[in-house]
This record gives structure tokens, C-alpha cells and sequence, in this order.
């Protein structure tokens, strides 16, 4: 019996992640203990997802209530008068549509410019032999620990060097390239088998024609994760908004809200408005993560893995 | 046998790989270089160069207008390093807070978000749990929000007539002026006992503009909101970090501590978390890292009040260049932080390496297994 | 593995050099005007350029009456004229002047003036304006650094004493209750004081908690701008005085009662009395049911004082137009359209001519205008800014912590830049 304890340890190596393994034996001896741990579990899993969820559905509520209400009644879920003046002011009477197009182009661009570059470059980097290889991929991951915050002021002097800043440009080139997506993109190509390039290219298809039409649509699984990563960074991404451009027809939506957030539409503390804009910004990152739900939460294995 | 070739070949470096002229692999080469290309192109541009350009500006007595590399600007050597850190004036004062804020901010949110999103793991990771999917949409939803509708989210939760406060009051309490009272809950729990200033020895003694005191006052009552906010955007993603390395713990160690008798805190303790101890060094690297850096909540929610308590290192830098247009200042603060950063990732992982096993330990295991009889 | 590090070290090398290189070759060619040297007066430039405003607005009001007033000269003049409004005019600014490419006129505060002068970023234009005559000689003098007129200020106001004509008549007072004294403005908000409304809230700041100083007799920095004064006799008398009342619950700061600045607790009712200035007019239309008067604060034991607020229009030293730019800025501070502003959003109009126009339009706000005569002006020495803003940083813990503690740190902090 005891050596079971010893074996175990090769054995767990060999073994995939097996989460249902109980005895049936011990299952029916302890119903009960299991029953009160069961009920136990769910109430505190319960109890802290209502903590998770309620300022989110407040936030909603808030959004449809009058300024006197919201500061007398914050806590009910169900507005007494629901009003969508909140709405109505934030997109008739604000940029706030300026900035949610501004978002849209940025992000899209974004998206694709990443997905394409860094795909280009983790295949380069897999699979392609050329000199510099190693130093270059060195560079990227250093360039990975970088913390964001060095880079505040110094990145507004390059763009204004350059003559990109206040432009589309200037907020949309930066964020092009990212070293964690060519990590990613990297690892994915590393662990591909290469036979079916290897055949065409005895074919005789040069290599960008092998990367585009052979090798980019097996990496599905990877491109999308890419695409979600890129599509959050760049929709919820303010620092680099702040610094590069200054104009009220460039405002993104997270530079939009956070000078709502000051007070900017008017004097006061007027939640309703502030809540839904959040609300609205909120509803695309929202929508992309119910979509692909099941990916997000299986890409951190990856991430251990690698 | 294609496959694990690939990858050999991968793996070997790239200057003792010749390259074949001529072939089927003619062109890599180039074809290599051009892919990689803008990637290099945008990653030297926009993260490397800058960095080197703010390294000079940080030396320099730049102020602001023209080209920062013209001639009328010059190198002044250590000068905004030496005023930042014992230069004694306001400057002096503002970034001994902004530190100090910050000190308290990672020391609270880094153990806080680690233990929680294993908490969280664990009990989303139960066997006998149904609706499992339900459990981690939900505490890893606020992960997605941008920290810009997270914060306004915030200021309203925990407003003076907020639902936080409404909630207490439900309670019976009465909730603080949150995002208005400076006091520092170190010093607010004192004072409840009865201490309400230091010994002389704290308050005469002062480093970086601070007196000792004020060092140990704690995050005020604003930046324990902002605490609790960043514990709970950041541990759904660490949830789900210890979901996988959970599910890649094999049972059967567990098993056999079941049945050498252990509890469920003992297996926990001695067998689950031991392996979960590379997934622990990322999360609080990566917290590390993150905590340092904090910028978007106080530029959208506090802009460094109440009384300079929320102020950050990146906030202060950020202020100081762009607002007060002491560029120089601006990045000697991004540099000092920077290297803030690089020590604490260094400590902690040397704090949490894996230490030799002593050989009075493998004596005591080599025993132990002779004495159950088994040997394998 | 030698080579290999060594190819390494090199290769990082070679492309920090070469963009460090590039970018200099780049900044070389970015900017070819030197910085003038702040003080001499150089010809304007003229060019067909439009022109770009930028203001830090109040409100929808004041962003509306600016935009109408440059649409009007825009079309009679030929220049195209845009009016922009900040969000964050301070960081907005400085963004523009470091990429030289800043706005052609803006809001330029008592506090900024000196430090965009001296790096050469204004153009000063007082002395060439027709109606430099006419404005008020304490706001010329806040505009003028080392004898040069810099530039036009463009409106002004001081702060005075508002209170809640309902909420007066229920505590039972008459127009003879108003105070005029320390004691009996604290009776009185003692009177106003219950259970929803704290009798006088004003923001905790030191352009509110000022007008007390000036009251007391005490400045922050000297009038001649020379010697900083922050930790004198007077000053702690005043901060002592409210800090007082705001532990015994008839004072409170705006934040501390829910608002974000006194006016909003004023129109929500949460304070009963509030100190603020004339744009309080502007903001007292979002609350229709509340009734203000505007009375003369109190005197202290110095006579009567208060603060006064100005802007100027500041003029881009690298404007390409800044001819078209002075015309509109005669424009902009003629008496009718100050009169127009003033309407409005509420300030005072800068020049003299108008004086006598405004008493007769707004003969509620008199105590404003009468305020002039014995206000004091903000500090406008370099780096006076960052001193006020931690100055306001302890102000928020007055109601615990010392008054002169609290005021030696100020002086050490001026003393740092005045000296």
C-alpha cells in the first residue's frame, strides 16, 4: 500500500491532468460530511461572486438613474424613474462618439497590424535560419521586462522627434509590434511539426508564400489569441494615448472618460453620466470575452507551459 | 522523424548553423531578416531608443522647448538624480511621498491578489464542483475592464454616498470620506488606541523629506480603496494562472497523502502549494511589476489626493515632466524607479529560490522510507 | 560562447548608436528657432495662418460665448480663428510648447506665467496693445515680469461671500445678520449649521482659505514678490481661526460634506454659505431653486481682504501669425465684448472703461467688483505653483493637524524659490 505513495512520483509525471479520480468507496462513506461541504462550498463561491458581480449590475442600474437618486439610493439595483438622460447627454451632447470611433479605428488597426508583423516575425524566428537569429530574439524578451512607466515620457519625445505626435500615426504605430505576441507566436510555430512546409517547399513555394499559405491558417488557435490580447490592449490602453496626441478630434474613449471622470462635461459629481460611459466602454471588451470565453481561459495554461 | 528534428534544428545556434547556397532553403536568409524587420524597426524606435533619449534627458537641463539634442542644452551630470533623493526641498518631499505610497501599495496588493487568486483557484478547482464555468467568468470579468472604467466604477462604489458606504451603514458603522481622507490607516488604527504621534525618535529622524513617522503611516484611507480595487481587477488572471497549474498536479500525491493521514490543510500546505511554487513566483513577479507601475487609476480617479497619499513614483513622473515641465526631473524619476523594479524582481526571486535541500533533511527522508519497508 | 556574447554586445551597441545618431540628426533638423531670449520685444509675425485658441473652460457656457465672440471677429477679419478647449490645459500646454507646436493664444494663469516666459516660450505683446491703458494696474502688474508687460488679461474676479437666502430667512436672520466680523460670521454659520447643511463650506484650498490670510494681514510671498512671508503671525491667526470652526462642525470643506467644490455643495444645499467668485453665476444655473446673494466677506483683524484670479491671453512665441493674434486679442479684451463675457460666464471685464457698465448690469455681484480694491493677487514666482499645491496637499488635514507646522514647510518651500 505504502509503496503506492513511492511509485506515485513517476506515475504523476506520466499522467495527464486527471481531476476525477475518486474512490467510489470513500464517496458513499462520507455523503453527508461531503453534503455540508458541498453546501459550504457553493455559499462562499456564491457570496463571493455576488461581491464580483454587484458593482457591475449597480453600475448598470446607476446609469439609468436622476443625479438626486443615484446620490440618495445608491444601492438598489431597480431605478424608481429609469431615465436614459445619462445616454442621451453622453452621446448628443458630448465627444463621446467622437472617442468611440477614434477606439474602433485605433483598435482595428492595431489588431491587424499586430497580428500580421508579430506572426511574421515568430515564424522568422522559428523556423528561419539566419544569422542574428539568437541576438534578435535575446532582444525581444529583454525588451519584454521593460516596465511601461520608463517609457511614458520618453516615448513622447521620439513621436514628437519623428513628427508623429498628435496624429493617428503617432498612436497607432507604437503599439504595432509586441514583444509578448512574437514570444507567443514563436513558441506556437516552435511546436508545429514542420514536415508540411518542409514539402512545400521541395515543391518550390518561396518562403513567404509557404508562411502565408501554409503555415498561417495551422496557426489559427495562436492568431486568435493574438487578436483578443491585441483587441483588449490597445481598446483599454491609456498612458500611451495621453502622450501621444492632443487633440480633441484624437481622443480615444479611455482618454475621453477619464477627463469625464474630472469633472469635464460640467462641474459636479454626476455618476449617471460617468457610470455609462464606463457602461459603453466597457461593452466591447465585454462581448469579445463572452465570444471566446473558452480560449481566455485556456490560454493561461499555455502561459504556464511556456 | 521530422518532428523533433525541426525543433533540434531550431534550437542549435545560429552561428555555427552554415547557411546552404542554393537549394530549397535559398532566400532564408533575407527572407528572414525581412521578416523580422519591422519588428526591430518599431521595437528600436519606440522602446529602445527612448529609453536612451530619456537616459539623456534625465542628465540634461533640458526645459522643454526645441529639440532636446541642440546645442543649447547641456549635460549637468548627476544633478536631478542628486535633488530628487537628498536635495531637501519640495522636490525631495514629493518623491519620499510618491515612494512611500507605493512602498505600501505593493506591500499590501502583491500578498493580498496572490493569496485571494489562489483562494479563488482553489475552491473554483473543487472535484464535486458543478457550474465551475459560471464561478470563473465571473471573478475573471473584471480582469477585462479597462482600468479607466474600473476607476470611475470605483470613485462611485466608494463615494461618501455610495453603495459601500450605504452597505455599512446597513451594518450600523459608518463609512470614512473614502477617497477623501488622507489619514493613514496605520496611524487611524493608533490613534484608536490611543497613540496619536510617534516617539521622538521617529519624528525627528527623516529620509527623502519624510519623517520616519510619516514613513510608517500606512496607506491612507483613499489608497486602501485603490488597494481593494487593484486586488480585484488582477485576481481573476491569477486565478486562472493557478487553475492550470492546479489541473496539471497529478491527484496521486494527494492520494497518498490522504492516506498517510494528512488534513486538508496539511496537504494543502505540504503537497499542493509546493508544486504550484513556479506558478507563485510568476504571479508575484508579475504583481511586483505591476504594483510598481501604477498610473491609469490615479490619473483617471485621484490625480495623486488627497493630500498627495495616492501619489505614485509613475504619476510624479509623469506630473512633473508634463505638467510642471521639469522634464529632467521626470525621467531621473522613471530611471530611479526602473531600477526600483529590476532590485525587487532580483530580491524576490532570490528570496523564493529553490534552496539546496540539506543533507540532514535527505538523511531524515532516506530513514523514513526504510522504516515503511518499501523500497522501490 | 565568447563570440556569441561578443556579437551580442556589439550588435546592441551598434543599434543604440546608430539610433541615437539618427534621432540627433532628426532633432538637428526639428526646431531651427532658437528660444528668444525672454524680455525683448521682437516684431510680430504675420502670415496667412489661421489661428488656434485654446481655453480652459468653465462650462458650456464660457467654451459657447468664447467660440461665438472669435466666429464673429474670424468673419470680419478674414483669419480663420479655431477655439479649442482643454481638457487638462496645463499638461495640454506644455505638450504643445515641447513639440513646438503650441496653440496660438491661450489661458495663461498668474503661476504659469513665469516659467513659459523664461524658457522663452511667450511672446510678450502688452506694451504694443492699443488699450493698454485701460486695465486694471494690479492685474498689469501681475502680468509683468522683470518691467515687461507680457500680456492681456483678460478678465478677472475676486472671491466673496455667498449665502443661501432661503435657508437665511428660515434660520430667522435679516440683512442685518450679515457679518462683517470673524466672530460674527461664526455665530451666524453657527446659526445655519444642522443636521444637512454645514453653515459656510468652501473648498479646503488655498485659493479659498486665503481670503482669510489676506483678512488677518498676511501674504504668502511679499508684494514686490521678493521675500516669502508664509510663516508669519497673521497667517497662523487665520489658519488657527478656521481650522477652529472646522472641528466645532460650522465650517467644512467641499469634499468633506460630498461636493467637488464649494459651489456644487452650495447648490445642493450642503453648506449654507460658501466663498467663491463670480463664476459661481455660470454654475448656479444647473441648481434653479436655490437663491444667492452675494455679500462682502467679513473683515478680520486686518480689515477687510480677498483674493483675486486672473488670466491673460498668452501669446506663442513660435506663432506664425501673432499680428492677426494681437488684433484679437484687442478684440477679445475690448470693454463691450468683456461686457458680453461677463454676461455670460460671469468675470469681471479687465479694463476700466467697463467698470461703470458692469456695476449697472449686475447690481447683485457689486460686491465682486467692490472686492478689487482690497484684494490680494496669488504669488507669481517660478515654481510658485508646485509650493500652492502642496500648500493645499496639508490644508486637506488642517482640521487635525498645526497650523504653523503647516506653514513653516510653505516658507521653506518659497524661501527655496524666491530667495
Amino acid at each position: 500500500m505504502t509503496s503506492a505513495g513511492l511509485t506515485a512520483a513517476p506515475a504523476a509525471s506520466a499522467e495527464t491532468a486527471h481531476a476525477l479520480q475518486p474512490a467510489p468507496s470513500r464517496r458513499r462513506r462520507f455523503t453527508l460530511r461531503s453534503a455540508t461541504g458541498q453546501v459550504v462550498l457553493y455559499g462562499l463561491l456564491a457570496l463571493i461572486a455576488v461581491v464580483y458581480i454587484y458593482p457591475f449590475l449597480v453600475q448598470v442600474a446607476t446609469s439609468f438613474k436622476t443625479e438626486p437618486e443615484a446620490a440618495s439610493d445608491p444601492i438598489s439595483l431597480i431605478p424608481q424613474t429609469f431615465t436614459t438622460a445619462a445616454y442621451e447627454r453622453l452621446f448628443l451632447f458630448s465627444d463621446f462618439p467622437v472617442w468611440f470611433a477614434n477606439s474602433t479605428a485605433v483598435t482595428i488597426a492595431v489588431t491587424l497590424g499586430r497580428v500580421f508583423f508579430v506572426s511574421l516575425a515568430g515564424y522568422a524566428l522559428a523556423r528561419l535560419n539566419f544569422r542574428g537569429r539568437g541576438v534578435i530574439f535575446a532582444l525581444v524578451v529583454g525588451v519584454m521586462s521593460v516596465p511601461t512607466v520608463v517609457l511614458l515620457i520618453p516615448k513622447f519625445l521620439v513621436l514628437n522627434q519623428l513628427g508623429m505626435y498628435d496624429s493617428y500615426a503617432g498612436m497607432i504605430l507604437p503599439l504595432l509590434v509586441d514583444a509578448a505576441g512574437v514570444f507567443i507566436m514563436k513558441n506556437f510555430f516552435e511546436s508545429i511539426p514542420a514536415s508540411v512546409e518542409e514539402q512545400a517547399r521541395i515543391d518550390g513555394a518561396g518562403t513567404f508564400r509557404v508562411f502565408w499559405s501554409i503555415v498561417l491558417p495551422m496557426a489559427r488557435p495562436a492568431l486568435i489569441t493574438i487578436v483578443i490580447l491585441s483587441f483588449q490592449g490597445s481598446w483599454n490602453e491609456l498612458s500611451h494615448f495621453i502622450i501621444s496626441a492632443q487633440s480633441p478630434e484624437l481622443t480615444t474613449l479611455t482618454k475621453g472618460v477619464a477627463s469625464l471622470a474630472s469633472g469635464q462635461l460640467s462641474q459636479g459629481t454626476q455618476y449617471p453620466l460617468k457610470l455609462a460611459a464606463a457602461a459603453i466602454m466597457t461593452i466591447p471588451v465585454a462581448v469579445l470575452f463572452f465570444v471566446f470565453q473558452k480560449r481566455i481561459m485556456n490560454t493561461s495554461e499555455g502561459a504556464v507551459k511556456g | 522523424m521530422t518532428a523533433p528534428a525541426a525543433p533540434a534544428e531550431a534550437a542549435r545556434p545560429a552561428s555555427s548553423r552554415r547557411p546552404r547556397s542554393g537549394g530549397v532553403r535559398r532566400g532564408e536568409a533575407g527572407a528572414g531578416w525581412l521578416f523580422v524587420s519591422p519588428v526591430i524597426l518599431i521595437l528600436g524606435t519606440f522602446l529602445f531608443a527612448p529609453v536612451i533619449m530619456a537616459l539623456w534627458v534625465s542628465f540634461s537641463d533640458w526645459t522643454g522647448r526645441g529639440s532636446p539634442f541642440s546645442s543649447n542644452v547641456s549635460f549637468v551630470g548627476v544633478d536631478n538624480y542628486v535633488e530628487l533623493t537628498t536635495g531637501g526641498g519640495l522636490r525631495t518631499r514629493d518623491f519620499g511621498t510618491a515612494l512611500r505610497n507605493n512602498t505600501w501599495y505593493v506591500l499590501l496588493v502583491v500578498p493580498l491578489q496572490t493569496a485571494l487568486s489562489l483562494f479563488l483557484a482553489v475552491l473554483v478547482s473543487r472535484r464535486i464542483l458543478k457550474a465551475r464555468g459560471f464561478f470563473r467568468t465571473a471573478f475573471y470579468f473584471p480582469s477585462v475592464t479597462s482600468s479607466v472604467a474600473i476607476t470611475v466604477l470605483w470613485l462611485f462604489l466608494f463615494s461618501f454616498a455610495g453603495p459601500v458606504n450605504a452597505i455599512i451603514a446597513w451594518f450600523g458603522g459608518k463609512g470614512p470620506n473614502w477617497f477623501d481622507e488622507p489619514r493613514g490607516v496605520v496611524h487611524l488604527a493608533l490613534s484608536g488606541i490611543g497613540v496619536t504621534s510617534g516617539p521622538d525618535w521617529l519624528t525627528q529622524n527623516d529620509f527623502l523629506g519624510l519623517s520616519w513617522w510619516e514613513w510608517l503611516a500606512g496607506p491612507s484611507v483613499a489608497m486602501s480603496a485603490l488597494i481593494l480595487m487593484a486586488v480585484f481587477t488582477t485576481s481573476g488572471t491569477f486565478m486562472l494562472l493557478f487553475v492550470a497549474g492546479l489541473q496539471n498536479i497529478g491527484y496521486e500525491l494527494t492520494e497518498a497523502g490522504l492516506m498517510d493521514g494528512a488534513n486538508g490543510w496539511q496537504r494543502f500546505w505540504h503537497i499542493t502549494l509546493p508544486q504550484l511554487r513556479p506558478i507563485v513566483f510568476t504571479v508575484i513577479t508579475l504583481g511586483l511589476i505591476g504594483c510598481w507601475q501604477v498610473f491609469d487609476q490615479i490619473y483617471t480617479g485621484t490625480k495623486g489626493g488627497p493630500s498627495k497619499t495616492t501619489l505614485t513614483p509613475a504619476y510624479l513622473s509623469y506630473q512633473a515632466a508634463f505638467q510642471n515641465q521639469d522634464w529632467g526631473i521626470g525621467a531621473a524619476i522613471a530611471f530611479i524607479l526602473f531600477l526600483i523594479i529590476i532590485v525587487f524582481t532580483i530580491f524576490q526571486r532570490w528570496v523564493l529560490r529553490d534552496r539546496p535541500v540539506s543533507r540532514r533533511r535527505i538523511r531524515a527522508y532516506q530513514t523514513s522510507t526504510y522504516a515503511k519497508g518499501g523500497a522501490s | 560562447m565568447t563570440r556569441h556574447t561578443a556579437r551580442t554586445l556589439l550588435a546592441t551597441g551598434g543599434l543604440a548608436v546608430v539610433t541615437a545618431l539618427a534621432l540627433t540628426g532628426c532633432g538637428q533638423g526639428f526646431t531651427e528657432t532658437p528660444p528668444s531670449e525672454s524680455g525683448a520685444a521682437t516684431d510680430l509675425t504675420s502670415s496667412d495662418e489661421g489661428l488656434t485658441i485654446m481655453i480652459g473652460s468653465s462650462g458650456d457656457a464660457e467654451t459657447n460665448a468664447v467660440k461665438d465672440a472669435v466666429a464673429a471677429w474670424s468673419a470680419d477679419s478674414g483669419v480663420d480663428a479655431e477655439v479649442v478647449a482643454a481638457t487638462d490645459l496645463a499638461q495640454q500646454l506644455s505638450q504643445g510648447f515641447a513639440a513646438g507646436s503650441p496653440p496660438d493664444l491661450f489661458y495663461l494663469g498668474t503661476d504659469q506665467l513665469a516659467g513659459y516666459a523664461e524658457n522663452g516660450s511667450l511672446q510678450p505683446y502688452g506694451d504694443m496693445l492699443a488699450n493698454k491703458d485701460d486695465f486694471y494696474d494690479s492685474l498689469v502688474s501681475n502680468f509683468t515680469l522683470d518691467g515687461t508687460f507680457y500680456c492681456a488679461p483678460k478678465d478677472f474676479s475676486t472671491l466673496q461671500l455667498i449665502i443661501n437666502q432661503g435657508l437665511w430667512e428660515d434660520a430667522g436672520l435679516t440683512d442685518a445678520d450679515v457679518p462683517t466680523t470673524w466672530e460674527e460670521l461664526a455665530s451666524v454659520a453657527e446659526k445655519l449649521t444642522d443636521d444637512d447643511t454645514v453653515g459656510l463650506v468652501f473648498s479646503g484650498e488655498y485659493a479659498r482659505v486665503g481670503v482669510f490670510m489676506a483678512q488677518a494681514g498676511g501674504r504668502l510671498v511679499s508684494e514686490d514678490g521678493t521675500t516669502a512671508e508664509a510663516d508669519s503671525d497673521a497667517n497662523v491667526e487665520a489658519l488657527s481661526y478656521v481650522q477652529e470652526h472646522l472641528k466645532d462642525g460650522t465650517f467644512a470643506y467641499a469634499a468633506d460634506v460630498g461636493a467637488g467644490w464649494g459651489g456644487e455643495a452650495f447648490g445642493k444645499e450642503l453648506g449654507a454659505m460658501t466663498i467663491e467668485g463670480n463664476w459661481i453665476t455660470g454654475a448656479l444655473g444647473d441648481f434653479p431653486d436655490v437663491q444667492a446673494k452675494v455679500v462682502e466677506l467679513p473683515a478680520g483683524p486686518a480689515g477687510q481682504g480677498t483674493l483675486q484670479f486672473s488670466n491673460c491671453w498668452g501669446m506663442a512665441a513660435d506663432s506664425p501669425n501673432q499680428q492677426a493674434a494681437l488684433e484679437l486679442v484687442e478684440y477679445l479684451t475690448s470693454a463691450e465684448q468683456q461686457l458680453a463675457f461677463s454676461e455670460a460666464f460671469g468675470p469681471m471685464p479687465s479694463v476700466e472703461s467697463a467698470a461703470e457698465q458692469w456695476k449697472g448690469d449686475n447690481e447683485d455681484l457689486v460686491a465682486f467688483l467692490d472686492g478689487s480694491q482690497y484684494a490680494q493677487g496669488v504669488p507669481t514666482n517660478k515654481g510658485a505653483g508646485e509650493v500652492v499645491t502642496d500648500f493645499n496637499a496639508q490644508l486637506q488635514s488642517l482640521e487635525s493637524g498645526d497650523p504653523k507646522a503647516i506653514l513653516d514647510s510653505v516658507q521653506s518651500n518659497l524661501e527655496a524659490i524666491v530667495g
